[in-house]
């Protein structure tokens, strides 16, 4: 998957830049709405990651300008600001999905992928990693072909667990992508051991590994390594 | 009272005060001028009768019928020539006290000493004086009538500037961005005053729209060295890292966490602020609740807290659905935070008020303290201390009225919606009423 990362911000691109790399995306970078608008139109990208708040005027201005030349990468809009109008701004002008800084990295990530996988229609909603899979359109887990049932919670940890396998997840971030903005009030994060719990008895019970590892005062990791 | 009423009043009053003495000075003149009066006119009588006895006329056609008396005088002349005396005397007659001037003045004609004296009654200052009050009273009625009269009507017309100005500031937004209009005046006051206001309201706005403009720059760039902190800290994470330097970076994490919900939540105090969220949609509350109750269905049953709901009917409220589920899920994560293990939580939804209900410690500060931001009452809570004054912040935007109680090892919090929007409001299709969620 080809990445073109639109941000003015040296350090944060290149941490966006790194992560996805060692996700086998191929990243290119632009720190400007003329670079990015040079990029775009030499190359085709599948996504662009772009910041609203750009030196020379808005992201919404880019959007504005691919649907103009019909250049039809997924768009990830990331923005400072989580106003509701710049959100809704952003997705009217072609925008496929918004994040706000500050983002985790396996969340970037997995939104993505899914922004890609939705430009992407034909098929590629199955996630496959070893003997699990994931239908993605109608939220089915099956382990070694046979039904497992799940709550769409789980579904959601398991999908993001998978697009970020042998990644540390912190606590932080897997209650981000589970519960949004609601885990501001969270005292603690017992909910999500319980759910990782459920997940692997789960698994279990349908002969699955055990491929949830916990990461001491990390969080936790998919790991496909070791088994 | 009215600043005019006022001023007659002590116009008034002052005219009271000031009518007595200029009575009383006004008797003393009159009474003083009428008596000289009298008394030049009885010394020109003493004078004539003097002039007729030196002439030889002894015929008495000038002192008859006349209250004089001419006596010889033994003894020299006294130094003074005219001699008056003021006397009360009891006048047989009417039966009144009179007043009786005696004139006495001292000749010598031909070599014989005269007294001449003349008396006449005079008009006592008690008659003048009943004379006056008549009058005064008279006077004072004009005098109170015209002043009230010209209070009310000249008041319309020089009070109009101030009145302008009044309405001007009353209708004046700090956060409207609209500088204040004033009428011009010719009036020094009010010209000052229109001055002042100017100025002063200016001030604000402008200092308003910077600390605004700083409060907001600097949450959103804060946003961008967090975003920079955050994943450098998750590419940490992928290297090579052994259990001590995993606690570190889970503190770290820990504090680039709450920095960054701080962080947003001023960000969005200071949007509620200014009025971002305004709607002229009403949204059934009820709805809301059940959104929320469902959302922390899993954290209540983690915790097995005993959740007792009561949500009567369709409440329609005027509110943005993004503020009704930010009130609701910060009063409901409230309850879940600060209760015990197996602890009770009630909810109980009127179309006049909604009371939210829970078990817990006793508060260590006073409740009403809990709204203020950073205020907590656990201080090693995680809790960044933001939640009820974003919930107070959000009723004070809805004229809502929020309390929060403690009794008997209750929390309460209460907000009366003082709706008059019509709570009962039957009409359906003013919002498509959603599949309500289970609670």
């Amino acid at each position: 998957m080809k990445v073109l990362i639109v941000e003015d911000n040296k350090e944060l691109s290149e941490s966006v830049h790194d992560f996805l790399v060692s996700e086998r995306f191929v990243c290119e970078h632009a720190d400007s709405i003329d670079s990015a608008r040079e990029k775009l139109l030499f190359y085709s990208y599948d996504c662009v990651l772009l910041d609203i708040m750009l030196p020379d005027g808005s992201g919404l201005e880019l959007l504005r300008f691919m649907q103009h030349e019909k250049i039809m990468s997924g768009v990830l809009i990331v923005s400072a600001k989580d106003a509701l109008d710049d959100k809704i701004a952003g997705l009217d002008s072609g925008g496929d999905d918004y994040i706000t800084k500050p983002f985790h990295l396996p969340e970037l990530h997995a939104r993505l992928r899914a922004v890609y996988r939705r430009k992407k229609t034909e098929g590629a909603s199955l996630l496959t990693c070893n003997e699990i899979t994931l239908n993605i359109n109608t939220m089915e887990i099956f382990v070694r072909d046979s039904k497992l049932d799940t709550t769409p919670k789980e579904f959601d940890l398991l999908h993001y667990f998978i697009v970020n396998k042998n990644r540390v997840l912190s606590r932080q971030s897997i209650a981000t992508h589970l519960w949004g903005d609601h885990t501001d009030n969270l005292p603690n994060f017992d909910f999500i051991y319980q759910h990782i719990k459920n997940l692997r008895k789960k698994i279990n019970a349908l002969g699955g590994a055990d491929y949830i590892e916990t990461i001491y005062g990390l969080g936790y990791k998919f790991n496909t390594t070791t088994t | 009272m009215k600043l005019l009423n006022k001023i007659t009043l002590w116009f008034i009053g002052v005219v009271f005060l000031v009518t007595p003495i200029s009575m009383y000075i006004g008797l003393r003149n009159i009474k003083k001028a009428m008596d000289q009066a009298e008394i030049n006119r009885m010394i020109r009588a003493n004078d004539r009768a003097a002039s007729q006895i030196q002439t030889g006329d002894t015929t008495n056609h000038f002192t008859q019928g006349r209250p004089i008396q001419i006596t010889p005088f033994e003894g020299p002349l006294p130094e003074d020539k005219v001699c008056i005396e003021e006397t009360f005397k009891y006048n047989e007659e009417n039966g009144n006290k009179e007043c009786l001037i005696r004139v006495t003045s001292y000749y010598e004609i031909a070599g014989y000493n005269y007294q001449v004296s003349s008396f006449d009654y005079v008009t006592k200052s008690g008659e003048i004086l009943a004379g006056m009050l008549h009058s005064i009273f008279w006077k004072m009625l004009l005098i109170i009538i015209s002043l009230l009269l010209c209070a009310r009507i000249l008041s319309r017309y020089i009070f109009t500037p101030l009145r302008h100005t009044m309405k001007a500031i009353k209708n004046f937004n700090l956060k409207g961005k609209t500088t204040l209009e004033l009428r011009e005046t010719n009036t020094t006051e009010f010209k000052e005053l229109n001055l002042f206001l100017k100025k002063m309201t200016d001030k604000a706005i402008e200092d308003y729209a910077s600390v605004k403009e700083f409060s907001e720059n600097a949450s959103h760039e804060l946003q961008t060295p967090l975003a920079i902190l955050r994943s450098k800290m998750e590419l940490l994470t992928e290297t090579r890292i052994d259990e001590s330097q995993a606690r570190l970076i889970e503190e770290m994490y820990k504090a680039i966490d709450k920095l960054s919900r701080i962080n947003r939540s001023l960000l969005f105090l200071t949007k509620l602020e200014n009025h971002e969220f305004e709607t002229s949609q009403l949204l059934d509350f009820r709805n809301s609740a059940r959104e929320v109750l469902g959302m922390y269905e899993e954290r209540t049953s983690l915790k097995k807290l005993k959740i007792t709901t009561r949500l009567d009917e369709k409440i329609l409220l005027k509110i943005h659905p993004v503020l009704a589920e930010i009130l609701l899920s910060n009063l409901f994560s409230n309850a879940i935070r600060h209760n015990y293990e197996e602890g009770n939580i009630e909810m109980l939804l009127t179309p006049d008020h909604l009371v939210m209900r829970n078990t817990g410690t006793p508060p260590k500060i006073p409740t009403e303290e809990l709204f203020m931001r950073f205020k907590k009452g656990d201080q090693c809570n995680s809790g960044i201390g933001l939640g009820l004054s974003i919930v107070k912040q959000i009723c004070q935007l809805h004229s809502f009225t929020v309390t929060y109680s403690y009794n008997e090892g209750w929390h309460a919090l209460v907000i009366h919606f003082n709706n008059k929007a019509g709570s009962k409001a039957s009409d359906i299709e003013m919002r498509n009423i959603k599949d309500p969620v289970p609670a």
